[in-house]
């Protein structure tokens, strides 16, 4: 009976969100979008529902569950047999996590609902809010890889929409096209473990990755450590990090509240939760293991040091934020895990609010400022700062050179091949079609920009 | 290494300090003063400033004209006074016959009431392939016009319309080709190598360079907000950039910065100060030396907000704390101009150009391609309109010579999109400033009781016209006052518990005295712990704020307390009203400490400015002056109250565009204070008496606070309040309590309340939304200000004026000589013009001189708002303050004989510029007969009074209530006998 419940609690706690996006997503595309008041009233209704169910879930599971327990919600085929099927899989981590999801959903709608009163945007905002709580939800109770994925796009999507949320400007657009592309990096990543997985094991199930069935499902070490590696590549582009922690300050493009859900509390730590859901995986990747947390460790250090310079408030507790990522992750790879996510709820919570509030900050600074002023205030005398003070300076204003590295790296080489592939199609064109067709053909000349 | 100016810098320096006046003059965030943002520009008349200004800084210069067309239908414009404004601007030459249409009166009458649709190349093909422009007549053209059109015996069928259009089209298109070929548009001619590359559809080396320059500048004039600040800030900005950028790491900020390092070793070799570098690079870059301060000028403002925000802490280094930076323009631009011209250089060699960049601008004007002439379509399509507005048929249009057409079309030229924009503001600000004109012509004086129970003397700012109606109202035996709010006290003010040291006084003051307010008991037990307290917790939200960036304490910080996060977020995002009421019952619970202001003159050297303190001799002189202004003379009654006022909200940068604009964007609370505790002081009485200004023993003044955001009214120094005056003082206090309660009710109109509400919630919804992190709106701070009446109270007492008017008190009959009214004038215009026409400029173009929208605002450096990650500095007002606005220039009132006010204009040469510029508007109102006059080019033009004013018994809430947005003047005469319960339930829709 208590399965039972929980199987119930958890539909109502993951279908209200995903109610509450077919139905502002629906009337928008009929275009007849609800009123600010019925839209901030519904947004409410739903997020208190999956808060509560999910912190009911929470409770149930935690009198009667002793193992992660596998929902599964009709199916359109068999699963395992390349069928789809949905799959929640459930356990005391991931319904605090969903619980906590929804709760921090609950509190930014609210606070949206006044920030972005008569906003020309306010319901494309509430669209991709509910849009992002859907898929978070689907990312942390999620119980085979379709609804991980689903929710993991969900996330990417509406993250780089968000991004763009003020479109009439061309900073926001290009820099949500550059998490776009960090994020689609990390979606191929994700989807390669994913087939790999499936390969290698039968079956798409997560349940496979949970302690109890990994030896059975009979993975080698190998592909357990390839699985990992994609997987690593997969949450360093969702949480920023090392290479591709360039975006996150790029980021800040949106609304307020939404720079705070994504990269303050949300979406910054879908990367550690799915780490640390597929642990167990981890455990039998020793190498894979060893990198993560190297790479959490790196991650940490170098925005340590980058916070330290930033001086506007978003890209300063942008950096911050993701200090505290790097070592969550450092702390999965360990295998503190329950510390790894009492750490990861704590650090959402409390970057939400300093992110929610950070134009609050020359008040906070004249507070803490009181009678004495403050050492950050201070001219330094000048004459040469030293090699070492003057580098790591520059290292840290300029953002650790990570996005000329990356535009050098990968989207130079990425442009390079594309122009040839253009130039290859025009030329082949040419050969194969007559010359009036090729009028147009020409006129669309290759601009290398 | 040092940026000192040169010898050889020929002219240089100077030309830069001259440039430096076209950038926005907007100072740190934190102490924001309203100032014209198109002050550079006051030299000329305003509707050419703003056209030439906006063609220059690619911004709008009035509304978009179907702004003003709205405005139009909703009777906010009248068609009659389009068509005076017509009249004024075609003088004689209205009547003239163009092309055998129209006279020009009615051809201009019609285009601009009714206007042309612009339309240009595919955008017009469009429209005339899948519209029914050539099969319908505009539905909007005059009812006459269509029916003149209408062909003789022609039934109104819709083939019939569609054929005529047609021929009608067709003629046109005829006409055209009769008439000679169009004039070919200029080449563009820009300046900046970055603007060449761009003609040339090359890249945009802005994009490039800003990103770096933007950081290393925002930490340079950090004032706080990074932990580590930027070494080797004392040796300025260029000096510093050589420290920080002479390694080989430097070419690793992008593609295009290779060249960077061998710049800063050039630089570094040849000990170049910021002026050297500058010329070095204007060389390398081939400016010649006629060209200098045009290609300078177009450097500066390509990133204007930025550029300004340097000027301003080089001239006023007093308004920050890091005050002993070395900030300088100079070095600015030879920061800037070695980024460009390693950008410059990179981006040249991908397009290909191969020789010294002082060339390439000659390269690059061969690869501009030609602009277009316009087409025959694009030309027709003006006629045709034109046709279809004057009622012509194809018959009338097919006689047209090629001289008609040219003829229209230079009366088409002469009348573009921006002159009719023009037009159509002019009209939408005439039928405005006539309203309020009329509302002051028929409104009865009313005079103030004669002898009051109590005084209030308020700034003469308009969010406190409805605090004196209201309080007027509900205390009608009180009277009240205004000047401006810094009551004459000009002064670096540090609180006790500050820790900087602000001036408070009009931005044009740099303030001499030094005052700063103790802790009386400061060695009592209560007072230390109190201090203690304090400390502790500004140490602990130090210590939260620095370890929450910190890698290991933040980590044990979140860890260990992360989640109790939760608690203030949902208060104080879901219940701000409870956090608001929870920190007031904190307040109220533990004592207020005593402090006092150290007003008098000591000898200990200030932090800031020149002495410490007033002499006797300075405070009387203080008291004196506004005394004077507000014309009160030896009427004092036993309680004055001199009310200050400031704003304060959560989460919002902009709060201190909220405070008084007289205390230079500080709060006036200290101002009132140190004015009433002078006014107190025996000596200054013993002073003022010798001078014959006697105050009676038993007058009290009392200093005070109104939070104009939560209408909390702080009282200061209550303690010393001796008994004779208590009576009076415990009536005032009760008027003002129950003022603070309806005046929030008014405000609360504007807000988006529900359709019922008592005047109790008011007060509380405007306490939530102070304490609201979620709020962009804490109020609405000076939007909607159109008007400012100089004059005595019984000219608006009981003159409802919607929160639109500034008010300064003046008695035109104790000031035979004009002294008062020219300083009232010399310290009060520059004010309230600065407010008014900033909020023209950010509500008319929200993007280019306005901050745009609040929502992606991040604070940077303390000194300002970005949008979003990284861009410009951004200055001007958010949308969220503005939106409510309406731009319109600011329509001076004074109530003054003529000769007083024409001498007094014309001997105040910043006053006179701005009138004679029409940047303002002053009329005149007579003290004897009532009659007003408007001082429209040197002469005087009476105003007959046409729109009515309506009376209302009872109070302002029965003429506001129910009403959204503007609201009508109104004389509010109250009703008799009975009184208006104050909570009772008032409807708004």
């Amino acid at each position: 009976m208590p399965a039972a419940s929980i199987g119930w609690l958890v539909l109502a706690g993951v279908a209200a969100p995903a109610a509450l996006f077919g139905l502002l997503g629906g009337a928008s595309v009929l275009n007849r979008p609800l009123p600010e008041r019925w839209t901030s009233r519904l947004t409410a209704v739903a997020m208190l529902t999956a808060c509560s169910a999910l912190g009911a879930a929470f409770v149930v599971s935690g009198a009667t569950l002793t193992a992660p327990q596998l929902l599964t919600y009709g199916a359109w085929s068999e699963p395992g047999e390349g069928g789809v099927a949905i799959q929640f899989l459930v356990d005391g981590r991931s319904l605090a996590f969903g619980a906590l999801s929804a709760a921090i959903a609950g509190v930014v709608g609210a606070f949206s609902n006044r920030y972005l009163h008569r906003e020309s945007g306010y319901n494309r905002y509430f669209v991709l809010l509910a849009m992002f709580v859907t898929g978070m939800l689907f990312v942390a109770l999620a119980g085979n890889v379709e609804v991980l994925f689903i929710g993991w796009e969900f996330i990417g999507l509406s993250s780089a929409l968000l991004v763009a949320f003020f479109h009439e400007r061309p900073a926001p657009v290009s820099n949500a096209l550059r998490v776009f592309s960090v994020y689609r990096i990390s979606d191929a990543a994700m989807l390669s473990a994913a087939v790999l997985l499936h390969h290698a094991a039968g079956s798409d199930s997560l349940a496979l990755l949970t302690g109890a069935r990994t030896s059975a499902a009979g993975l080698t070490q190998t592909s357990a450590t390839v699985i990992a590696l994609l997987l690593i590549v997969a949450v360093a582009g969702k949480s920023a990090l090392l290479p591709f922690s360039g975006w996150l300050p790029r980021a800040m493009e949106g609304p307020t509240p939404s720079s705070a859900v994504y990269y303050g509390a949300l979406s910054i730590h879908a990367g550690c939760f799915l780490l640390l859901r597929a642990a167990p995986l981890f455990e039998h990747a020793l190498a894979a293991r060893i990198l993560v947390g190297a790479l959490g460790a790196a991650t940490a250090i170098f925005a340590a040091i980058a916070t330290r310079v930033q001086s506007d408030v978003k890209s300063s507790l942008a950096y911050a934020a993701l200090t505290q990522v790097g070592l969550i992750v450092v702390e999965i790879a360990i295998g503190w895990y329950t510390i790894a996510f009492v750490h990861l709820a704590g650090h959402a919570c409390f970057r939400l609010l300093q992110f929610l509030s950070a134009p609050n900050v020359l008040h906070d600074l004249h507070g803490m400022e009181n009678d004495r002023p403050l050492p950050s205030r201070g001219v330094r005398p000048g004459g040469s700062p030293g090699v070492v003070r003057q580098r790591l300076y520059l290292f840290a204003l300029e953002r650790g050179f990570l996005d000329p590295l990356l535009d050098r790296g990968i989207v130079e080489a990425f442009a390079n091949v594309a122009r040839r592939l253009t130039r290859f199609d025009a030329w082949l064109c040419g050969v194969l079609m007559p010359a009036p067709a090729r009028a147009g053909v020409d006129r669309a000349e290759v601009r290398d920009d | 290494m040092h940026e000192g100016a040169r010898s050889v810098d020929d002219g240089l320096t100077g030309a830069i300090d001259r440039l430096a006046a076209q950038l926005p003059a907007q100072g740190p965030i934190g102490i924001f003063i309203h100032h014209n943002t198109l002050h550079a520009f006051e030299d000329e008349p305003f509707e050419d400033a703003v056209e030439g200004a906006a063609a220059r800084l690619g911004c709008e210069p009035f509304l978009a004209e179907s702004r003003y067309r709205d405005k139009l239908a909703s009777g906010r414009i009248l068609a009659v006074d389009v068509e005076a404004v017509i009249d004024e601007s075609l003088e004689a030459r209205g009547g003239d016959v163009v092309a055998g249409a129209a006279s020009r009166r009615d051809l201009w009458r019609a285009i601009v009431l009714y206007g042309i649709p612009a339309a240009a190349g595919p955008e017009l093909s469009w429209i005339l392939d899948e519209t029914d422009t050539l099969t319908r007549r505009r539905a909007d053209v005059p009812q006459a016009a269509r029916f003149a059109a209408a062909e003789p015996g022609e039934p109104a069928g819709r083939a019939e319309e569609a054929a005529a259009l047609r021929r009608l089209w067709t003629a046109c298109v005829d006409a055209v080709g009769r008439a000679g070929a169009p004039p070919t548009p200029p080449l563009p001619e820009p300046v900046r190598h970055r603007d060449w590359l761009v003609a040339a559809q090359g890249p945009d080396v802005d994009a490039w360079m800003h990103p770096p320059l933007i950081r290393f500048l925002a930490g340079y004039l950090d004032q706080g907000l990074a932990h580590w600040p930027m070494p080797a800030r004392g040796d300025g900005i260029h000096g510093c950039f050589l420290e920080l950028y002479d390694t080989a790491l430097a070419s690793r900020c992008g593609r295009w910065a290779r060249g960077l390092p061998g710049l800063v070793v050039a630089d570094r070799a040849a000990a170049r100060d910021g002026a050297a570098s500058v010329q070095r690079s204007l060389d390398d870059l081939g400016v010649a030396r006629h060209e200098r301060d045009a290609y300078l000028g177009a450097e500066l403002l390509a990133l204007r907000g930025w550029a300004g925000m340097v000027r301003q802490l080089e001239v006023r280094p007093d308004r920050v704390p890091t005050r002993d930076l070395p900030v300088t323009l100079r070095g600015y631009l030879a920061v800037r101009l070695l980024f460009e011209r390693a950008a410059i250089g990179h981006a040249a060699r991908r397009m290909g150009f191969r020789g010294p960049l002082s060339e390439l601008r000659t390269w690059l004007r061969g690869r501009v391609p030609l602009p277009q002439a316009s087409t025959a379509a694009e030309r027709a399509w003006s006629l045709f309109h034109i046709a279809q507005l004057c009622g012509l048929d194809a018959s009338t249009v097919d006689e047209w010579s090629a001289a008609d057409v040219a003829d229209l079309e230079a009366e088409l030229h002469g009348l573009d999109g921006v002159h009719r924009r023009r037009l159509l503001h002019q009209a939408f600000e005439r039928t405005i400033r006539h309203r309020v004109y009329d509302a002051v012509i028929r409104h009865a004086p009313r005079p103030s009781p004669a002898s009051p129970a109590f005084q209030a003397v308020f700034c003469l700012d308009e969010r406190e016209e409805s605090f004196r109606r209201h309080l007027e109202e509900v205390d009608p035996g009180c009277e009240t006052f205004s000047t401006a709010g810094f009551f004459n006290v000009a002064m670096y003010h540090q609180g006790a518990s500050d820790a900087h040291p602000r001036p408070l006084c009009p931005v044009a003051i740099r303030p001499d005295h030094y005052v700063e307010e103790i802790d009386l008991d400061a060695e009592g037990l209560a007072a230390r712990s109190r201090r203690l307290r304090r400390r502790a917790s500004g140490f602990l939200g130090y210590n939260v704020h620095l370890s929450s960036r910190l890698p290991a304490r933040g980590a044990l910080l979140m860890t260990l307390f992360g989640w109790l996060a939760l608690l203030p977020l949902v208060l104080r995002v879901v219940f701000p009203w409870l956090s608001s009421r929870w920190r007031r019952v904190r307040e109220t619970a533990s004592a207020a400490p005593r402090t006092r202001l150290l007003l008098d003159r000591v000898d200990t050297p200030p932090p800031m400015g020149t002495y410490s303190g007033f002499t006797i001799r300075e405070q009387a002189d203080f008291v004196r002056r506004v005394l004077d202004d507000i014309g009160v003379g030896d009427r004092l009654s036993r309680l004055v109250l001199v009310l200050g006022h400031g704003s304060i909200s959560l989460n919002n940068p902009h709060e201190s565009a909220h405070d008084c604009g007289a205390c230079g964007g500080g709060r006036g609370g200290p101002n009132a204070r140190a004015f009433a505790q002078a006014a107190n002081d025996p000596r200054v009485r013993d002073q003022l008496a010798a001078e014959g200004l006697g105050i009676d023993e038993d007058t009290w003044f009392v200093g005070g606070q109104r939070n104009t955001c939560d209408n909390t009214v702080t009282l200061f120094d209550e303690d010393l309040v001796p008994a004779r005056c208590r009576t009076a003082f415990d009536r005032a206090r009760a008027a003002i309590d129950r003022t603070r309660r309806r005046e929030a009710h008014e405000r609360c109109r504007r807000f988006d309340v529900p359709r019922w509400y008592p005047p109790l919630a008011a007060l509380a919804h405007v306490q939530g939304r102070a304490a609201d992190l979620a709020q962009p709106r804490p109020e609405y701070g000076h939007a909607t200000n159109a008007f400012c009446i100089v004059g005595r109270r019984a000219r608006t007492r009981g003159l409802f004026l919607d929160r639109r008017a500034f008010l300064v008190s003046y008695d035109p009959s104790r000031d035979d000589d004009g002294c008062v009214l020219a300083r009232i004038m010399a310290a009060g215009v520059p004010v309230v013009a600065g407010i008014s026409l900033e909020y023209y400029f950010s509500y008319v173009d929200p993007v280019g001189y306005g901050a745009g929208t609040k929502l992606p605002h991040n604070v940077t450096s303390l000194l300002g708002v970005m949008d979003g990650a990284q861009s410009d500095l951004r200055t001007g007002l958010p949308w969220q303050m503005v939106e409510i606005h309406e731009p319109a220039r600011l329509a001076i009132v004074v109530e003054a004989p003529r000769d007083r006010l024409w001498r007094v204009v014309h001997d105040n040469p910043a006053t006179e510029r701005l009138v004679r510029n029409r940047w303002i508007w002053i009329a005149c109102l007579d003290p004897e007969s009532g009659a007003l006059w408007e001082l429209r080019a040197d002469r005087w033009v009476a105003r007959v009074p046409q729109h009515a004013l309506p009376i209302v018994h009872g109070d302002s809430s029965a003429w506001y209530q129910g009403k959204r947005g503007f609201v009508a003047p109104a004389s509010i005469v109250p009703a008799t006998g009975v009184r208006a319960p104050d909570d009772a339930p008032a409807v708004l829709v």
